[in-house]
């Protein structure tokens, strides 16, 4: 599997917030990664730090084949970044916007860039900083799919946006990887929306890679378990326990996650009995597995 | 076409949308000759990873239903009508597995569900 | 639709749109200061005056350069700062370049009050009305002024262009010397520390020199 990123052993330390230490993070060329994580998770630090922004204290960074943060003009000319904040120059209109932007960037693609602009409503002379919030969104979107990039880092760039802006961001974004290959990492709040495009998922939690897998994988592996006679202390299981609920009227409701069918075997034996296997919904999967994260700690 | 597809079925989106495709071949609503959306229309429209449609698109050929031609897109092969029937017999069968599959987690009997399927085709009168 | 401009045409561009107000008003400034001088020194009676006065008006040069400089120190950096140079580190160019790109195109900017001062100084060079004894300066006072902008402007650029802790440091030096000042001049000690550090800083041969001494146009 070829990698578009990949840290090893890398360790950063904020002034405030979490540590990150020990990172191993591994993004498959051509994938879109999905980042999920709470606020405060590190996640945009991560970003931050891949992109050569902030020094790594500890270990190496690969992007795209280079070393980072060395490689770092070479990088970020094939990477298109759209920050958690707008970055670019509030006095700049639009239109100077664009024009800075491209001659930074030797793939610009001018025509392309004047359709999205089109598509994405923006007037040319109104100046970035007046821009509302959704349009500020589909700018940065635009600037960095013009350039024509091979590596998307995209933090949050839906988040708080309203779902007419964020349906347009994400066609035009869709559109620009299904005839780019491009690798797209995005992190976002918005569970549902990197289950329809995400096929790989990470989840970070106070500095560390809680999860990092396919996300059928990851989708099929989390189940909600009706099981009765539970002892209290159980055997090691072959599967993550998450969470263990008292169910409505008899036994008990596990929330498990790497779960596959071969484990039923485990409820062979006497003692635990296993009723039913259920599915459960991308973002409820999620919460449990950040709870007992937590619980765990 | 596709208002139905639900990532957060159980049943892998390529799959949802392979499903609802051959129907819509076995019914003749896609016509032989005509095209299927590009992989980038329908990856936008849908705002589901690209690699996803590939992939229906993928299995629909394997079965003979569509052939991708480089920068022609993929279009609808001429299929014949016992293939079609075939089809069509095929997705009838794969509702009623779902149905059946419900109706045993619900705990509800064969006799229920067929007295529930009698009154309600009834109701219809097709 | 055009043509994609080049890197150094897009960071002038961005930095005309910013500093085009202030390369406008210095050139103005620059204009009238050399008008104005002459029209006071021809108001006064004797040649000794003459000379006064636009010695008097020489302070005004010194001044603009220096504001000059700073203004458009801040200027190039005034955004980048505020978005904490996220956009600027982001683009595929080397630090080391982008800074001296932005440091080039803020001397396009200062060109213009430079070349104003010329022009206004030339024409006064060339009045009848100067006394027929005295003799003007024309080329040297602009040097002069030019110099002067460009060491304002660098100096305010490079603490600009440092991270606000560097500039944090070089502000709270200075302004450790001025605290000192104070609790040793209120324990009645003969030590001029003020003084001591400006003449360190703007004696001859120091480069900030150039801001002391005369700035006349028309002189014996």
């Amino acid at each position: 599997m070829t990698l578009a990123i990949e840290t090893q052993s890398l360790g950063y330390a904020p002034g405030r917030g979490f540590q990150i230490s020990n990172l191993n993070m591994k993004v498959p060329v051509g994938s879109l990664y999905g980042f999920l994580g709470p606020n405060g998770a590190g996640k945009t630090t991560t970003m931050r730090l891949l992109l050569g922004l902030l020094p790594a204290a500890r270990g190496s960074i690969t992007v795209l084949g280079e070393a980072m943060p060395a490689a770092h003009v070479q990088v970020m000319s094939r990477t298109g970044y759209v920050p958690e904040r707008p970055h670019i120059y509030p006095t700049l209109t639009v239109d100077e916007a664009l024009r800075f932007h491209s001659a930074f960037h030797p793939r610009w693609d001018q025509p392309w860039a004047e359709e999205l602009r089109t598509q994405f409503n923006l007037v040319p002379d109104r100046r970035v900083g007046a821009l509302s919030k959704g349009e500020t969104g589909k700018l940065m979107m635009l600037l960095a799919l013009a350039q024509k990039p091979d590596l998307l880092m995209l933090d949050e760039p839906t988040d708080g946006l309203d779902p007419v802006v964020r349906r347009d961001v994400l066609e035009a974004l869709l559109s620009y990887v299904s005839v780019h290959q491009a690798t797209v990492v995005i992190s976002s709040h918005l569970v549902h929306e990197l289950e329809r495009i995400c096929d790989w998922i990470a989840v970070m939690d106070r500095g560390s890679l809680v999860a990092e897998l396919p996300m059928r994988q990851f989708k099929d592996g989390i189940k909600r378990l009706s099981v009765a006679d539970a002892p209290a202390t159980l055997a090691a299981t072959p599967f993550t326990i998450l969470a263990r609920r008292p169910d409505n009227g008899s036994g008990e409701q596990w929330l498990v996650r790497g779960w596959s069918s071969d484990m039923q075997s485990y409820f062979g034996a006497p003692g635990a009995t296993l009723r039913k296997i259920g599915d459960l919904d991308l973002e409820d999967g999620f919460v449990e597995l950040l709870r007992s994260f937590r619980e765990a700690k | 076409m596709f208002e139905r597809i639900d990532p957060r079925s159980s049943t892998p989106l390529y799959a949802q949308i392979a499903a609802r495709l051959r129907v819509a071949i076995a019914a003749g609503e896609l016509r032989p000759g005509g095209s299927l959306p590009s992989v980038r229309q329908l990856a936008a429209q849908l705002r589901i990873n690209p690699a996803t449609v590939v992939q229906a698109y993928r299995e629909l050929e394997a079965e003979g239903l569509v052939a991708t031609r480089q920068g022609a897109g993929t279009s609808v092969l001429d299929v014949s009508a016992e293939r079609r029937a075939t089809e069509r017999t095929t997705e009838a069968r794969r509702l009623v597995r779902d149905l059946l599959a419900e109706a045993g987690r619900l705990g509800l009997s064969a006799k229920e569900l067929r007295a529930a399927l009698d009154s309600e085709l009834n109701g219809r009168k097709d | 639709m055009s043509e994609r401009p080049t890197v150094w045409r897009a960071i002038l561009e961005s930095q005309w749109k910013w500093t085009r107000g202030l390369a406008l008003l210095g050139a103005l400034v620059g204009f009238a200061l050399p008008l104005l001088s002459l029209r006071t020194a021809l108001a006064t009676q004797s040649t000794a005056s003459f000379i006064a006065t636009m010695q008097a008006w020489g302070v005004g040069y010194a001044i603009a350069a220096a504001a000059l400089g700073l203004m458009t120190a801040i200027a190039a950096w005034g955004y980048d700062h505020r978005l904490r140079h996220v956009y600027a580190l982001s683009l595929p160019l080397a630090r080391w370049r982008y800074v001296l790109l932005r440091f080039c195109a803020g001397l396009v900017m200062l060109a213009l009050p430079v070349v104003a001062v010329f022009i206004a100084s030339e024409i006064v060079a060339h009045s009848s009305m100067v006394p027929k004894v005295l003799q003007a300066y024309p080329v040297a006072l602009t040097l002069r002024f030019g110099f002067a902008t460009l060491v304002a402007y660098s100096l305010f650029f490079a603490i600009s262009s440092a991270t606000g802790r560097t500039a944090g440091y070089i502000l709270g030096g200075i302004a450790l010397i001025i605290v000192a000042q104070v609790v040793i001049s209120s324990a009645n000690l003969q030590v001029d520390l003020v003084s001591r550090s400006i003449d360190l800083v703007f004696a001859a041969p120091g480069l900030l020199a150039v801001f002391g001494g005369r700035w006349t146009l028309i002189d014996v």
